[in-house]
């Protein structure tokens, strides 16, 4: 049985279409990431999922209970952890206050070794907590009672780099505990720091859902090469080849040329960068024509992948949806 | 169980405490002047020579006694007014509150059910009743011996015992507009709207022949004049209070129940 189970959910608010048909299911001791633009409908989904909205249309459930079914909820929340995007406690009440009337709910066997790891103020009111001292505390009365499946929406917003980074260890840790662990962020580099699996949400509707490693195939390489010699701006045409920039160095060329070894009598050195999307020997082959200074080939970076499912940002809705390039060949929209 | 209910109770000792001193200091400058006035003027007279609706408000039978004053001083502005606002108010935030925060995602995290959420919290509003109805009639029964008017003092201990069901009422209109709305700024206007406007339609009714309308109204059902001036007590009013209650909070359960939280 799988952990979540998310067939055709839909929710409207009025005329405005949310969430709309998303379908996926995340299985035991995943961290799935799931992915989009601020307005996608992540907390949406996260919402109906637990119970909080009603759905439209279709159906989620968690721990094999159905989100309608308020007895059914219940037993699962038992084992269930949840951190909303903005975690918000009532102002008056200290942390202590709070983690003790969790705890006498549905228990603190962890409440301990979170404390060590994540450090909220615990003896001030939380009307004096900044935001990331309020996202601590979320944190530990998500986990504090060792659940199975723990839900956190855009988890690391509110946390500084170090936090955040000893947040990332300590999911990672989690899975190593057999937790299923779903959580929504816009930051992909953390996702692919700790997800197996993602699935990519866009106004409303799921793109994709795949494994992070296919995920990073697709997305390419990132191009940075220093040429000698002059190469024309449409060398690297062609459907593989994105956001294609050029450079032409003429004033530092010859000391440029001569830092390798390489004798050229070029007086200028082309800088190109681009993200290629193809296959990798068809690449090697194209740049075996040309002199190289220099030449970088790595791993896209995420935003840039993330980019091309959902089109520039600035561009208005029309040319977006058409730019969209959104539907990558491999997407299985989860089925 | 209840332990929302313990959590909430702690957070509503405080305001049940500044509730208590500001009533005492009421209560403590009404029974101050009473024997002058009874003294020097005949305050009957006076009464005479207002409106009806004036009577009406504030349930006067006679200011000459210090049962009667008390009752048309004190209990009909302290209680029913000030006290029904501050239940109905400080009831309206006990959901909308939560949601305009932000905060209900996490309580209802919790493994327990809305119904709960709700009923638990509805029960810490007997924190400031109840610490305000215990304090106050010992208070009240002093300040009068020490004036030298000595109150009845199981009269005095009905009249609070009364005010709890009248007391729990007002808070349950306050919670049927707290699940309506998730701002918790309209709930609250609309909590005091509705206690304000039912105290005066109360009254208006019974001036315009219209009784059996104002039987909506909780405040029908709570009279401090008739328990201290003419000793009578209305013990199926409070049931009809509690029974209301019940079902404001039932109905408020259901719907929230059912709602988005959002």
């Amino acid at each position: 049985m799988s952990v979540i189970d998310v067939v055709g959910l839909t929710k409207h608010y009025g005329d405005i279409r949310a969430v709309e048909g998303v379908d996926f299911t995340v299985e035991k001791g995943e961290v799935f990431g799931f992915l989009g633009p601020n307005g996608a409908g992540k907390t949406t989904t996260i919402r109906t999922m637990l119970g909080l909205l009603n759905p439209t249309a279709g159906r989620a459930t968690v721990l094999g209970a159905d989100s309608t079914d308020e007895p059914a909820m219940i037993e699962a929340k038992r084992s269930i952890g949840y951190l909303p995007a903005n975690p918000a406690f009532d102002d008056g009440s200290t942390g202590r206050e709070i983690l003790d009337l969790h705890a006498s709910i549905k228990g603190d066997d962890r409440r301990e070794e979170l404390l060590d790891l994540f450090e909220p103020p615990l003896d001030r009111e939380v009307r004096e907590y900044s935001s990331g001292n309020r996202q601590k505390l979320g944190v530990v009365q998500a986990f504090m009672h060792d659940p199975e499946l723990v839900i956190m929406d855009e988890p690391t917003s509110g946390l500084d780099p170090l936090m955040q980074q000893r947040f990332n260890e300590f999911v990672r840790a989690e899975r190593e505990q057999d937790v299923t662990v779903f959580f929504s962020s816009h930051v992909l580099s953390e996702v692919r720091r700790v997800c197996d699996r993602v699935a990519i949400l866009r106004e409303g509707e799921l793109v994709t859902t795949e494994a992070i490693e296919s995920l990073l195939d697709r997305s390419g390489k990132f191009v940075r090469a220093r040429i000698a010699g002059h190469v024309e701006s449409d060398a690297f045409d062609g459907d593989e080849v994105h956001g294609f920039e050029r450079t032409l160095i003429e004033d530092r060329a010859e000391e440029l040329l001569a830092a390798t070894d390489f004798e050229s009598d070029a007086d200028v050195v082309t800088e190109v960068r681009f993200t290629y999307t193809g296959d990798i020997n068809d690449l090697v082959a194209d740049l075996a024509s040309y002199s190289f200074v220099d030449l970088d080939v790595e791993e896209a970076p995420l935003e840039e992948v993330f980019m091309r499912f959902y089109g520039p940002e600035q561009r208005g809705r029309a040319p977006r949806d058409e730019h969209g390039v959104a539907k990558p060949a491999g997407g299985d929209g989860g089925a | 169980m209840l332990e929302l209910a313990r959590y909430e109770a702690r957070r509503r000792l405080k305001g049940a405490l500044y509730l208590t001193v500001g009533l005492t200091l009421l209560a403590g400058m009404y029974i101050a002047t009473f024997p002058s006035m009874a003294e020097d003027m005949n305050l009957d007279q006076f009464l005479e020579q207002m409106p009806e609706v004036f009577l009406e408000l504030f349930n006067i039978a006679t200011m000459n006694t210090i049962e009667g004053f008390l009752a048309a001083e004190l209990y009909s502005i302290g209680w029913v007014l000030l006290l029904g606002l501050y239940m109905a108010y400080s009831a309206a935030t006990i959901i909308a509150g939560d949601i305009d925060r932000e905060r209900m995602d996490i309580l209802l995290s919790l493994p327990v059910s809305r119904a709960r959420v709700l009923g638990e919290k509805f029960l810490a509003l007997l924190v400031p009743i109840v610490v305000v109805n215990a304090v106050l009639p010992v208070v009240i029964y002093a300040g009068t011996v020490a004036i030298g008017y000595p109150i009845d003092s199981v009269d005095l201990a009905v009249v609070h015992l009364l005010a709890i069901p009248y007391l729990l009422a007002c808070g349950a209109i306050g919670v049927v507009l707290s699940v309506l709305t998730s701002r918790s700024s309209v709930a609250q206007r609309g909590a005091l709207v509705a206690i304000f406007g039912l105290f005066l339609f109360e009254s208006v009714t019974i001036i315009a022949d219209y009784e059996q309308l104002g039987s909506i109204a909780p405040m029908r059902y709570f009279d401090a004049t008739a328990v201290l001036v003419e000793g009578s007590y209305d013990w199926a009013g409070g049931a009809i209070l509690l029974g209301a209650t019940a079902l404001l909070v039932g109905a408020s359960m259901l719907y929230f129940g059912r709602r988005d939280i959002a």
